[in-house]
């Protein structure tokens, strides 16, 4: 996705996946209180203040990595949603998700990339949270850093269209009550070629 | 982490020492790396996310040593140490070479032959799931001494190589491993890195020596001009423009028989197509597998 060198393509798709994330986020607020769900490591005390938009510019801005790298964040936020039914993406967590999977993968992608401290900082946290957050993300993925170019272009060109057909993504609440990866898996049938023999090696 | 006995120190690497341990439920011998998270503004090493997650996806391999399992502990300030779990390997390339050098024999033709393929292979699976080693040489080629399987370890600085980014570092590699066009600056390589350490490797079983011991980044490179010839726009199209490229002294190439004697002509053959300058004509390590050299290599049992 060569188009991702475009600023303009980036300014888009920071908004549409703050976007898609909010509402992710407050549908699962409401559907918490529905059910009893693990507070993580990520839930913070009180809702953060700032919007997912303005924390999304502020990390586009000051972390200055690979445009690839908020493509692959999202695919970890997916993967984590995925592994981790029980910590679904709300308002309390979603900031320090963010913060955490931008840092990771910028860190596995990118050969120059700033330390956790700096991270820390531009996400406003110490910087002892941010490299406990960066321990529990690993875990709660597994480690499964790696994004195929299949798996990349997949979720590349579904963002795309997404963000062609409407400036606002639309997901009626019923679906988004889920978390991403329910909500992803509903609309893409993407062939995670990693996922099947790694299943049976490893138990990070 | 008390499920193991640590037995010895057998490495030591950049962020941590590597110990022969013994799982103590199943008395299983294991290789343990202990990563400590000494800097706290760094957070986890970067080379062990990568090497996890990388191997997450490559530890299938024969050829690739097996990551049995990730662990986190605490250390007696309470700060936070991961443990990686490998099988143990008695013995590393570098070793074995040297055991060679010492007593003066020369490594079987047919142990050098089947090493190379298995490191072919090897090499072959990591470029065919998009990752790069980008630090191939024999101190980071395991081995079993007994049944001679090569396994290629430390992958700390791989990187997969399929998606854009910015740039790539030219800090990799160990020198007397390092391609050219690495030493020249490029910063947009491939595959070929991989396979110009693969060549190196090679000359070094059959020599016992290594083929450019260079102690400089302009040495390394005057070494293998010396052997290869000092190249130009006509063999290798594009080299005046990298950013390291100067003037260079005017050599002639060698046959690389002189460098590498006691090698077939099969085996010089591939070896020169090893070591091509020109990186897009560099073979790759699957053609490499199927060169005429490996024809009698029993290519089922590795
Ligand atoms: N699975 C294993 N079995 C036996 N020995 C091992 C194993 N893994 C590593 N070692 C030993 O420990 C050494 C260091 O391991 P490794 O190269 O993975 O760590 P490193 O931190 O990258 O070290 P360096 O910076 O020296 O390359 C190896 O050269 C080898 O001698
Ligand atoms: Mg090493």
């Amino acid at each position: 996705m060569a188009e991702l060198e475009n600023p303009n393509v980036m300014t888009n798709l920071i908004t549409f996946l703050s976007s898609l994330l909010q509402r992710v986020a407050e549908s699962n607020d409401i559907n918490c209180r529905l059910q009893p769900q693990k507070i993580s490591a990520f839930h913070g005390l009180a809702r953060p203040s700032i919007s997912i938009q303005n924390y999304l510019e502020r990390i586009f801005k000051y972390a200055n990595c690979s445009p690839s790298c908020f493509i692959v964040a999202y695919v970890y936020l997916d993967r984590f949603a995925q592994r981790q039914p029980s910590l679904p993406i709300n308002s309390f967590n979603v900031h320090r998700l963010l913060i955490t999977s931008v840092m990771v993968a910028a860190k596995f992608m990118d050969d120059m990339y700033y330390n956790n401290a700096y991270y820390a900082k531009v996400g406003g946290i110490s910087t002892t949270e941010m490299n406990f957050l960066e321990v529990d993300f690993l875990f709660g993925l597994g480690f499964r850093l790696n994004v195929t170019p299949n798996t990349f272009h997949t979720y590349c060109s579904y963002l795309q269209r997404e963000m062609m057909l409407q400036p606002q993504p639309s997901l009626n609440i019923a679906e988004s009550s889920l978390n991403i990866g329910r909500f992803l898996k509903l609309h893409l049938c993407f062939n995670e070629d990693e996922t099947s023999h790694q299943q049976q090696q490893l138990a990070v | 982490m008390d499920a193991f006995e640590k037995l010895e120190k057998v490495g030591e690497g950049t962020y941590g020492k590597v110990y022969r341990a013994r799982e103590k439920a199943t008395g299983k011998i294991v290789a343990l790396k202990k990563t400590r998270l000494h800097e706290d503004d760094e957070g986890v090493p970067p080379t062990t996310l990568r090497e996890v997650s990388i191997l997450r996806m490559l530890s299938r391999d024969p050829h690739v040593v097996r990551l049995l399992d990730v662990k986190q502990g605490q250390n007696k300030e309470g700060k936070t140490v991961l443990y990686l779990v490998f099988e143990y390997m008695d013995t590393d390339l570098k070793k074995f070479i040297r055991s060679f050098r010492q007593t003066g024999e020369i490594i079987p033709a047919k142990t050098v032959k089947s090493l190379m393929y298995q490191l072919c292979k090897g090499v072959a699976f990591c470029h065919g799931h998009g990752i790069l080693h980008r630090d191939l040489k024999p101190h980071n080629l395991l081995m079993d001494r007994k049944t001679s399987m090569l396994k290629i370890a430390d992958l700390g600085l791989a990187r997969a190589f399929t998606l854009p980014i910015k740039k790539y570092t030219h800090e990799i590699l160990t020198l007397w491993y390092r391609a050219p066009e690495v030493l020249l600056g490029s910063t947009h390589y491939s595959t070929a890195v991989d396979m110009w350490s693969v060549g190196c490797i090679f000359a070094e079983l059959v020599t016992k020596q290594a083929l450019f011991p260079g102690d400089s980044e302009l040495q390394q490179l005057l070494h293998i001009f010396r052997l290869l010839g000092t190249p130009n726009e006509e063999i290798w199209p594009g080299v005046s423009a990298l950013v390291n490229w100067h003037e260079y002294p005017q050599w002639n190439p060698q046959s690389l028989s002189s460098a590498v004697p006691n090698l077939d002509e099969n085996g010089l053959d591939l070896l020169s197509q090893m070591l091509q300058y020109e990186p897009s004509k560099r073979i790759s390590a699957k053609k490499a597998m199927e060169h005429p050299y490996f024809d009698d290599v029993d290519k089922n049992r590795l």
